[in-house]
């Protein structure tokens, strides 16, 4: 027979190394034509950072994410990154690429402030123009000035900054400190049906309701919590390396490996919770890694309501659930009072 | 004047073969792929401001017009393909290391072993992992040598007639039998512990005293890979001002490139790292595997060497998830709400060190919960065992320990007779709450996530 | 040994070991990449092309067994005019993210759809689950796929 239960799993997750320095720098050139380029060590591994990277310089400089050119990984050419590691690319490389643009963009202010006869700092940079705080009709296109800066002026706009997050070292005897610049924090509810007869389970839904500050790009935030909850099923329920009694691994293969495939799935309902980090680029934290922290958690938190069965090592497989179901039994049976 | 004659006389010939040959020319390469070259720009990324647009991804389109270039399908002229032996063995001294009937193989030309590295060792924190092993093997997925030929699959069969000596030791494979004191050791001879963290907040044995209930369990989780699609790559080259050129899967080019230098004895500036694009990391390429091998490969071959690992090979030599076994001793009041929490973590940290650190610190921080508990105290331990390398994989501990704690969390609700929403709402930190390592917490938002979830959910209905 | 085959429309020729695989000789000798190697023993389906218009896994098959078959690769998706409608959908809802299984994934759904123009979430779950993916969590692969349906049925009752 098929039970149905839910569970919850919440989290919290760092964002950047623990303490330990772990600064990026990166460099943002405005072409002459009011395009951008930006040049970040960082490395794409699929998360779509490139495009998130060049949606923050974007922003900075008043122009769209097709206007930025966003160059990386090579260390002849790229400035130095920590790497794609520890959720830190929005954040760390972001705030990096913020600040870069910003230097780049106070040329063209420097730029652009006799032309429109006012001082830099009445100058802001939006919808593609550089025009003044709170009379934006006095305003240049951003592609004039920049050719005025680079050619006539001899000032080509070009700016380079480094970002590392503030931390305080933790004792050593109890491990007080602050570690981070800040966190993330997260739920997800699962909804499962197990077979009582079987110990199968199936993940039916998944609420997730990640908070990751600003969403700078909503769309990839969404395919992280979903790659994400995935690599949390995998876990939860099918993947493990086994080893014989020699140590040699019995399953180095995608055949013997369990891991989800599109059957295994649940219906997946994102919500980005809105909030806003003053120490990140415009608001923005990271999302990588925990979005697949909370997933197990959800899951065996629901094979329990489900069945009543708390399994205590993951994976829970449908072998575990079924013994823990039989012994659930047979205890309940023993608790009876004996017929007279 | 006879010259001449000759010339036209060939020419002649040339004609003749040409229009012979016309009719059998068939091409020796594909023709060019098609493909729109379109600037169309879908709107998203045409709209200012550009933060919070949907904007769809550049590299996703070439993706799926599968011109994304990824290691494995670059090319160069003279380019060869590397190979490495796998211990097979879990623990053993190297003996001996014979690589001489393989480099009498047709196709082979070059081997390597870990004693012709500059600087054997390497990793994030400990550099106690060897490019190749050289003296001692410390779980079966270590390098023992390397060879370079004109085929991979050449390059198989030559690993097939190295043969390598070995003396076996006695490994040790639990990690809570790794930490007593009459196991078999790993690296150190005193101990297999290689780090530990403590966190201690507050008077957690005064709060058990005052707590209403106590409740215990251990969790424990298992070793798993990170499974990218694209197995580690690497291709090495070198120019005549002896400057090395790395394309490489890594995921951090910078401490790549310090690595190298370290292991290969170059100053940076010689040393180029591409990082490329990836096909997937997930925390498994964020250190060099391959790299100072195909490096000196090419030097001794002086062509372009190409390394990409099998899926046999991604499961046995590359970083894994820590394993955990998780202590958890929670003080709680009828009302639901913790007073105290002990926890002990014990990490199996694998042949290596790696990541196990920053793991073990991370998982140390966060397995509280995020939940606000005033007596606190937590201990972790890395150990060595002789099983693949655990390292950096999507969460540094932290899905392990959320396993544990919201695990823990269900238990004392059902016990407390408390809604599993409810009793978290309860305990969760707010804006300002003290951390287990006292910051002062800021922009939180844990209720709202629980909130928003279950509402999405429909919790309560 | 020689081989030929008709790949995305046209002859194309090698002289190969007879060992070599579909896959090695479209990567190695004809430089189409776009079919990956993920694990060269048919689990992980990124070595997916069409055989006669039929998903297989490149890396379980000999270049011996396609001679004189039609092979379609996604480098023959697109023309000069247009992307393919998948590949467009893939590209509006970000449904690729390292894009490593992405070739084979768009195969598969390719062979799906032209064999079944209609189909249902689980069809297509099903359709998929050949193709390995640790990015995605196949969530707006499937989307992409079930919206490209709908488009595709909808130019056809405009035709």
């Amino acid at each position: 027979m098929k039970r149905t239960g839910k569970g919850i799993g919440c989290m919290w997750y760092p964002i950047g190394f623990t303490v330990a320095a772990n600064p990026s720098a990166a460099t943002v050139k405005i072409n002459e034509d009011g395009t951008a380029t930006v040049l970040t060590g960082t490395v794409e591994t699929g998360q779509g950072a490139l495009t998130v990277l060049g949606q923050i310089a974007a922003e900075e400089l008043g122009i769209s994410a097709d206007d930025v050119h966003v160059v990386s990984a090579d260390t002849d050419t790229t400035p130095m990154d920590t790497g794609a590691i520890a959720s830190r690319t929005t954040y760390v490389t972001g705030n990096a690429i913020q600040m870069a643009a910003e230097k780049a963009k106070e040329i063209l202010f420097e730029v652009a402030a006799p032309l429109l006869r006012v001082k830099a700092e009445q100058l802001e940079a939006a919808d593609r123009k550089i025009q003044v705080k709170g009379f934006p009709q006095r305003c240049l296109p951003i592609a004039e000035v920049a050719n005025h800066a680079q050619f006539v002026m001899g000032m080509p706009a070009i700016g380079s900054a480094s970002f590392n997050p503030p931390t305080v070292e933790m004792d050593p005897e109890t491990g007080q400190g602050k570690p981070f610049s800040t966190y993330v924090y997260a739920t997800q509810i699962a909804e499962v049906s197990v077979d009582d007869e079987t110990g199968e389970v199936d993940v039916i839904r998944i609420a997730a309701a990640h908070d990751c500050g600003t969403a700078i790009n909503p769309m990839l935030v969404e395919g992280q919590v979903q790659g994400g909850i995935s690599m949390g099923i995998g876990f939860a329920l099918q993947e493990e390396m086994l080893f014989d009694e020699n140590g040699v691994q019995i399953n180095p293969n995608l055949t013997n490996y369990i891991m989800p495939t599109s059957l295994d799935m649940p219906e997946i309902e994102v919500d980005i919770v809105e909030n806003y980090d003053p120490t990140g680029p415009f608001g923005a934290k990271g999302v990588g890694e925990p979005t697949s922290v909370p997933t197990a958690a959800a899951i065996l938190n629901a094979i329990f309501d489900a069945v009543g069965v708390r399994i205590y090592s993951l994976p829970a497989t449908a072998e575990k659930i079924l013994a823990a179901i039989k012994e659930k039994r047979a205890e309940e049976r023993q608790a009876l009072p004996a017929a007279e | 004047m006879d010259d001449n004659v000759k010339v036209v006389e060939a020419e002649t010939s040339l004609e003749a073969l040409r229009e012979a040959d016309e009719a059998l020319r068939l091409p020796a390469v594909a023709e060019p792929i098609t493909y729109p070259i379109e600037t169309k720009v879908p709107d998203a990324r045409q709209q200012t401001p550009a933060v919070g647009q949907r904007a769809t991804r550049p590299d996703g389109r070439l993706h799926g017009l599968g011109q994304t270039k990824y290691i494995d399908d670059l090319s160069f002229p003279g380019m060869i393909h590397a190979k490495i032996k796998r211990a097979g063995i879990a623990h053993a001294r190297i003996k001996s290391v014979d690589v001489s009937e393989a480099a009498k193989m047709p196709g082979v030309l070059a081997t390597l072993v870990g004693a012709e590295i500059p600087v054997n060792s390497f990793g994030p924190s400990l550099q106690d992992q060897p490019v190749l092993a050289s003296d001692i093997v410390y779980h079966a997925g270590d390098g023992v040598a390397a060879v370079a030929a004109v085929t991979e699959q050449l390059a198989a069969d030559a690993l097939e007639k190295i043969t390598v000596e070995y003396e076996p030791m006695t490994p040790v494979f639990d990690p809570l039998e790794a930490m007593s004191d009459d196991a078999p050791k790993v690296h150190d001879p005193d101990s297999n512990i290689y780090a530990t963290k403590v966190i201690k907040k507050g008077d957690v044995d005064k709060g058990f005293e005052d707590a209403d209930h106590i409740f215990e369990a251990t969790f424990r989780t298992q070793m798993v890979e990170h499974v990218p699609l694209e197995p580690h790559a690497t291709i090495a080259d070198w120019d005549g001002n002896g400057r090395l050129t790395l394309w490489s899967s890594l995921g951090r080019i910078t401490m790549g490139r310090a690595d190298v230098s370290r292991t290969l004895g170059l100053p940076y500036n010689r040393i180029r790292i591409i990082g490329t694009i990836v096909g997937g990391n997930f925390g498994g390429k964020n250190e060099i595997t391959q790299e100072p091998i195909l490096g000196l490969l090419s030097k001794k071959t002086g062509r372009p060497v190409k390394g990409v690992y099998s899926r046999e090979d991604e499961f046995m030599s590359s970083t894994t998830r820590h394993p955990f076994i998780m202590e958890y001793k929670t003080g709680i009041n009828s009302d639901g709400r913790i007073v105290a929490r002990k926890v002990r973590l014990v990490c199996d940290g694998g042949a290596y060190c790696s990541w196990s650190e920053t793991t073990l610190g991370k998982a140390c921080i966060l397995s509280a919960g995020p939940y606000n508990i005033d007596n606190l105290h937590v201990e972790a331990f890395a150990v060595y065992t002789n099983k693949t390398m655990t390292g950096a994989m999507r969460g540094f501990g932290a899905p392990q320990v959320c396993f544990a704690y919201e695990s823990h969390m269900d238990d004392m609700a059902k016990e407390l007779g408390i809604d599993p929403l409810e009793i978290r709402l309860l305990n969760a930190f707010e804006e300002n709450a003290a951390s287990p390592t006292g910051q002062v917490l800021e922009s939180v938002v844990v209720k709202e996530s629980l909130q928003i979830a279950a509402e999405r959910f429909g919790w309560k209905d | 040994m020689d081989v030929t085959m008709n790949v995305n429309g046209r002859e194309l020729t090698a002289s190969v070991p007879p060992e070599t695989t579909l896959l090695r000789l479209l990567r190695e000798d004809w430089d189409l990449t776009g079919a990956k190697l993920g694990c060269d023993v048919g689990d992980c389906g990124a070595c997916t092309v069409l055989l006669d218009g039929q998903a297989v896994n490149a890396c379980l098959m000999l270049a011996g067994q396609a001679d004189g078959r039609q092979i379609t690769t996604i480098e023959g998706l697109a023309d000069l005019d247009a992307f393919h409608p998948l590949q467009k959908t893939f590209e509006d809802l970000a449904a690729l993210q390292c894009g490593f299984c992405g070739p084979g994934i768009i195969l598969a759904a390719k062979y799906l759809l032209d064999t079944n123009p209609n189909p249902s979430t689980a069809e297509i779950r099903d359709g998929l689950s050949g193709n390995l993916c640790r990015c995605t969590g196949y969530t707006k692969i499937i989307e992409a796929v079930a919206d490209t349906a709908k488009e595709l049925a909808a130019k056809q009752d405009a035709a």
